[in-house]
């Protein structure tokens, strides 16, 4: 990755599409570089540096059964798609060749140079769809996926990344009235840059769920544009950030339209000397009035070694408006383990018990029972293994 | 040393502030006793440092549950040996809900005692049952543990955990305050189902309200640090007529 003109001259020939407009794209990210902590919004992820750093062990991976949610399947590697059982998948695009004259971000830029598959996704008026996508392997990847839900269709995506290596995710996402999306993103091992776009129109609604527990890098940027009456956006991550773990969760919420609403958390929990990001800017548009926009960022410090940074923002033009951002940091609550174990559980236990809990609630916002019930077993699971090797404390 | 409690001249200080100064109090298995006085004395404090909570120095004196000495136990294994604290302030445990933890809580006592672990099935029936005589419906078993509940559901979820734990010794601190009559009355009576020969109770208020409830064997003030007087019932009642104030001043005189 760090040489992409030479992994370019490599693929190039095998790569679909419009060839002259990767090479555009690709002279445009190079032209721009890896970002850095001069760019505001990569400010806490110097990704130019972070890549140089040697690539991280991880932990077992867990896998999560999602069998109860039976669920189509598509599986990836090494940035290519190994196996599919979804008929209903259409043909990876040829690249646009406009597409890289509006990117101004150079991870967008290189995806689009060098992505050579990915999930396209059109599910018709009133279709209803389980979709589990995992990634595996340790080669680079660049996938591209295109999701659209037309009038009323509700989805569940599940992107379950367990690739080890290096890879830069671009998501592009549409959704029509009445449409809802569940979109669950896991990752518990590699260093992946993920860049979503989500456009909701009418009483839409996007719930999206981050659990991000590798031991390397993350960086989740999405940027979600609320574009007419009624559309809703739920955000919520969890971060289990253990040895030397960099995740970086950032969001931009667009409120283009009134009486529109969204609602973002993150729960970091730290240790090690894992740093944690959350950056989350709300914009609400001049005439976007009775919008209702939260944000909350928490972070749980286990250990003296971790950092958490975090940097809710509020930009609002609209007078008549309900917004509230908050942080909060600190470490288990005394009082609470001393009420735990006053029942009988010992400290361990009872700091799992809290660690869970505190993770945890990135599900509240999730109704659909069988998935609240693979994610808190995978987060359980996930927990005993990456705390039980004595890492956190 | 066949008492099921057995204080001796304890005292317990926080950074420098000597707060227990020479307590000495014995419960027999079956006896209710409470402890009374005006704020500050140290009741919290005393039951804090009977069920091991941090940040208590002990600068002497002792304290034994059933001949076993408290002293260097952690909080779990004071738990495992019959002790129980229904909280002031229950704390709020997002994120885990009431049955999770209930069960959980009620294996590690009874890994602790030697016992097998309960399966989900009974312990299913054991909380339905044990909630529905404290009025704790489904609903609350499913909820994270105390988040959002009111006051008087907080305190009777408190009582539902000691009749799951079923301890050898429960000390009440002020599980009165805060409550209406009929929440006072629903957790009395769950108290009250509660007494049994071989069980200790220990309830500590600041007013004779709950003791109209729960009859006490043995009255104690407390004040300054350690119990003034001790006497029958009748003793919560003359204070609730005449006041702390004359305890106060002989505490700090003596």
């Amino acid at each position: 990755m760090l040489d992409a003109a030479s992994y370019f001259e490599q693929v190039k020939q095998a790569l679909p599409g419009d060839a002259e407009a990767r090479a555009q794209a690709l002279h445009k990210a190079e032209a721009l570089g890896l970002p850095t902590r001069r760019l505001e919004h990569w400010h806490y992820t110097d990704l130019a540096r972070l890549l140089k750093k040697p690539a991280q062990e991880n932990a077992a991976l867990v896998a999560t059964d999602f069998s109860a949610l039976n669920p189509s399947q598509v599986r990836f590697e090494g940035g290519v798609m190994q196996a599919s059982d979804d008929a209903g998948l259409a043909d990876w695009p040829a690249l646009s060749p406009t597409a890289a004259e509006h990117a101004s971000d150079a991870m967008v830029l290189y995806n689009q140079a060098l992505a050579q598959a990915g999930v396209v996704l059109e599910l018709p008026e009133g279709g209803q769809k389980t979709l589990l996508v995992t990634t595996q392997g340790s080669a680079p990847q660049h996938l591209s996926h295109h999701i659209s839900l037309a009038r009323g269709a509700e989805l569940i995506l599940i992107d379950d990344n367990m690739a080890s290596g290096y890879s830069n995710v671009a998501w592009d996402i549409e959704l029509a009235e009445d449409s809802k999306l569940t979109f669950v993103h896991l990752q518990q091992a590699g260093r992946q840059v993920a860049t979503s776009t989500v456009r909701l129109a009418e009483n839409a609604t996007l719930t999206r769920l981050n659990l991000l527990s590798g031991q390397d890098m993350a960086r989740h940027a999405g940027t979600i544009a609320l574009q007419a009456a009624g559309a809703r956006a739920e955000l919520h991550s969890a971060i289990l950030g253990t040895d030397a773990a960099h995740n970086d969760v950032t969001y931009v919420i667009d409120h283009q339209a009134a009486d529109t609403q969204s609602n973002t958390t993150s729960y970091h929990a730290l240790a090690g000397q894992a740093r944690g990001v959350f950056q989350g800017k709300v914009i609400v548009q001049r005439d976007a009035q009775r919008v209702d926009a939260l944000m909350q960022a928490r972070a749980m410090m286990l250990s003296d070694g971790p950092e958490m940074d975090a940097k809710p923002e509020l930009e609002i033009y609209a007078d008549d408006v309900q917004c509230a951002h908050g942080t909060a940091i600190g470490e288990i609550d005394a009082d609470a383990l001393f009420f735990l174990r006053a029942r009988g559980l010992d400290e361990a236990t009872a700091r799992q018990f809290l660690i869970t809990g505190f993770i945890e609630q990135v599900l509240d916002a999730c109704d659909h029972e069988p998935l609240v019930a693979s994610l808190r077993a995978h987060i359980e699971t996930k927990i005993a293994t990456v705390l039980g090797q004595g890492s956190a404390s | 040393m066949s008492s099921l409690l057995e204080i001796n001249n304890l005292q317990a200080s926080v950074g420098d502030k000597p707060i227990l100064k020479g307590l000495s109090l014995s419960i027999q298995p079956g006896e209710v006793h409470a402890i009374m006085g005006p704020n500050g004395s140290g009741k919290s404090t005393l039951s804090y440092v009977l069920s091991g909570k941090d940040g208590y120095d002990i600068g002497g004196g002792s304290m034994h549950l059933d001949g076993q000495d408290l002293a260097d136990m952690e909080p779990e294994e004071r738990a495992i040996a019959g002790m129980f604290l229904a909280f002031q302030y229950p704390l709020e445990i997002p994120g885990v809900t009431n049955m999770t933890f209930l069960k959980a809580s009620l294996n590690a006592v009874r890994r602790g005692r030697g016992e097998d672990e309960i399966d989900a099935a009974q312990f299913l029936r054991l909380a339905r049952e044990k909630a529905r005589a404290l009025g704790v419906d489904d609903e609350m078993l499913k909820r994270p543990l105390n988040v959002g509940f009111s006051g008087g559901e907080k305190k009777r979820n408190e009582i539902l955990q000691m009749a799951v734990l079923e301890p050898r010794l429960a000390i009440l601190d002020e599980t009165d305050s805060g409550l209406d009559i009929d929440a006072l009355k629903t957790v009395a009576e769950g108290v009250n189902a509660l007494r049994a020969p071989e069980r200790g109770l220990l309830l500590i208020t600041h007013y004779q309200r709950l003791l109209d409830f729960v009859k006490p064997d043995v009255v104690h003030v407390m004040a300054n640090g350690r119990i003034v007087k001790s006497g029958g019932p009748e003793l919560a009642l003359e204070l609730e007529a005449s006041g702390y104030a004359d305890y106060i001043d002989e505490a700090v005189h003596a």
